[in-house]
């Protein structure tokens, strides 16, 4: 007996798990089970749109162009769409170095179509509190021009990616179960530092200034307050950029160590 | 293709590959192998624990690059082959995403190889019908390793590479995993298999290849292989009399001993039935009064009736 008795239908030349349609079916189960974690969902889309009610409701005083309520909304989507692009970038990261990457190594499917695959999943689940949020503020008197509210949701949503990278360099770093948690966790720390959460002022505020989610935040706020913070001080557009630009560079190298440390152990 | 395929199913030469410890010395996992498989066979890799099987196995599915030689899978390389769905594997070392249930694990990797048509086909034949809206961490080992061997199924490959394939399953479990491995070898598929349990190579493969220390020490049919351990072993039933329940009669084995004495036999040795038998016997239902099995205990029925 040969294999010739097997099935006539070989696929030849381009691999099936190279398509669009694949790497989309493949994304589209992926997206429904992550949906399905409840923990993450919480982090990502309840926890935020608590703090805005509690923090940011109904606040009218102004803040720049806009007022308290919207620069709360800005912060809190913020803070979810981070905390879902850590996640799935971080998880993505975990199952890769956790056997699944191996069964995926058996498919068609390339490691850069992976990554392609899973930044855009990533984004995807970020759009989810900053829509949601968005919509709350929009729906309870936050105000704002026009502007603030294209730009602002532009950066937050556009910006998350920062911490796709972030995700993906804690978890190669740490290479373990609970990675996903220590990067999750760390950015609650950030938020608070990086003047997300509450505003901050003297010492604490000149230390957050350095700290990942600062330039970020401040960014997306600077179509409403120009640079102005709650406390009164400024910050130079230049500030908030240069912080992004570092902190890209400081993970995207940590990521691409880890990469390449955990090639070497095979 | 109605051709008969003139190329190896594998063709390994001098196949090499050592890995540099962290203390800078270089360790040679597997060293300058031949192999070469025709399409059609079914070829044990046998060994022990790190005689390079699973780095042999891992070459042969391109997921690591050989230090030295060749090696090619029905003419391409390895990584060419899986990408066109040649060849797969049930590998030790894959893991399962928990939080897909059965069914979804099975549509992604069908997805991924443009074969969504075989996801029904591989369910029914891995035996996961009943378990499929399960999610995977509420599977046993013995279930998750038959989702493995289903995900194996998926691109309908020319040959199957399975690397420790029973891992986590019971003795009858793993009867009926070989069952239907059988059962797929008679359509005429490419068959691989390490394994570290002698029998397993014994009553499946025809083919034996011995591995030590990164090399092969024995390559050939398996009754070959088995007969170049050493050991023949011939047996008989004492007469009841003899045998009392502490064993039998040491008077009476000490006269076959010395009947046996002028034939040059040596060593009389007295063993009983061996404990995998006793298991089974022990545990053996029938079919069909076995109510459906909860998920995390011994699954005598497991893949019974699934190869068909």
């Amino acid at each position: 007996m040969t294999a010739t008795t097997l099935s006539p239908s070989r696929t030849t030349g381009r691999a099936p798990g190279r398509s669009p349609a694949a790497i989309a079916g493949y994304a589209a189960l992926d997206l429904r089970r992550q949906a399905r974690d409840r923990v993450q969902m919480f982090f990502v889309v309840g926890l935020p749109a608590f703090m805005f009610v509690v923090f940011g409701l109904g606040s009218d005083e102004p803040a720049g162009s806009a007022n308290v309520a919207m620069y709360v909304m800005v912060s809190m989507a913020a803070y979810g769409a981070v905390t879902a692009t850590t996640g799935v970038a971080g998880s993505a990261a975990i199952e890769r170095t956790n056997g699944w990457g191996r069964q995926l190594a058996l498919t068609p499917l390339r490691p850069l179509s992976f990554l392609a695959m899973k930044t855009g999943l990533a984004m995807v689940v970020a759009a989810v509190p900053v829509t949601l949020i968005y919509a709350i503020g929009a729906a309870t008197g936050a105000s704002g021009t026009t502007s603030d509210w294209v730009l602002s949701a532009t950066i937050v949503w556009a910006g998350s990616a920062l911490f796709a990278v972030y995700g993906l360099a804690v978890c190669l770093a740490f290479r373990s179960d609970n990675s996903v948690g220590i990067a999750s966790g760390l950015i609650v720390i950030m938020a608070f530092l990086g003047n997300v959460f509450t505003p901050m002022s003297g010492l604490i505020l000149d230390i957050g200034r350095f700290t990942p989610l600062y330039g970020y935040a401040a960014l997306a706020r600077y179509p409403l307050t120009d640079g102005w913070t709650p406390t009164g001080t400024h910050d130079p557009l230049w500030l908030p950029v240069a912080n992004v630009l570092a902190w890209t560079m400081i993970f995207a190298a940590v990521a691409l160590w880890g990469l390449r440390r955990g090639q070497e152990r095979v | 293709m109605s051709t008969p395929d003139p190329l190896p199913a594998i063709r390994a030469t001098g196949l090499t590959k050592s890995f540099r410890l962290p203390d800078g010395s270089t360790v040679t996992a597997v060293d300058a192998v031949d192999l070469t498989v025709a399409p059609g066979e079914i070829v044990a890799f046998l060994g022990p624990n790190g005689a390079g099987k699973t780095t042999t196995v891992d070459m042969l599915l391109g997921l690591t690059t050989p230090t030295g030689g060749t090696v090619e899978v029905y003419g391409e390389a390895p990584g060419r082959a899986v990408a066109a769905g040649r060849v797969s594997a049930v590998m030790q070392t894959g893991g399962l995403l928990p939080d897909f249930t059965v069914l979804e694990t099975v549509q992604a990797i069908a997805v991924l190889h443009g074969r969504r048509d075989r996801v029904d086909e591989v369910v029914e034949r891995a035996g996961l019908a009943p378990l499929a809206r399960r999610l995977v961490k509420a599977c046993s080992g013995g279930e998750q390793q038959r989702l493995k061997f289903a995900l194996a199924l998926v691109p309908d490959p020319d040959l199957i590479v399975l690397d420790e394939p029973t891992t986590g399953m019971d003795v009858s479990a793993r009867q009926a995993f070989w069952e239907a491995m059988r059962a797929d070898a008679a359509t005429g598929r490419t068959i691989v298999f390490a394994t570290h349990y002698l029998v397993e190579a014994d009553e499946f493969a025809a083919r034996t290849v011995l591995m030590k220390d990164g090399r092969i020490v024995e390559d050939g049919p398996t009754a070959d292989v088995r007969a170049a351990f050493g050991g023949r072993t011939v047996s008989f039933r004492p007469p009841a009399d003899v045998v009392h329940r502490d064993g039998v009669d040491p008077e009476w084995l000490a006269r076959v001993g010395q009947a046996l004495a002028p034939l040059g036999v040596t060593d009389v040795d007295v063993s009983s039935a061996s404990l995998e038998a006793a298991f089974l016997a022990l545990t053996a239902t029938d079919a069909t009064d076995v109510p459906p099995p909860p998920p995390t205990h011994l699954d005598p029925t497991a893949l019974a009736g699934a190869p068909r």
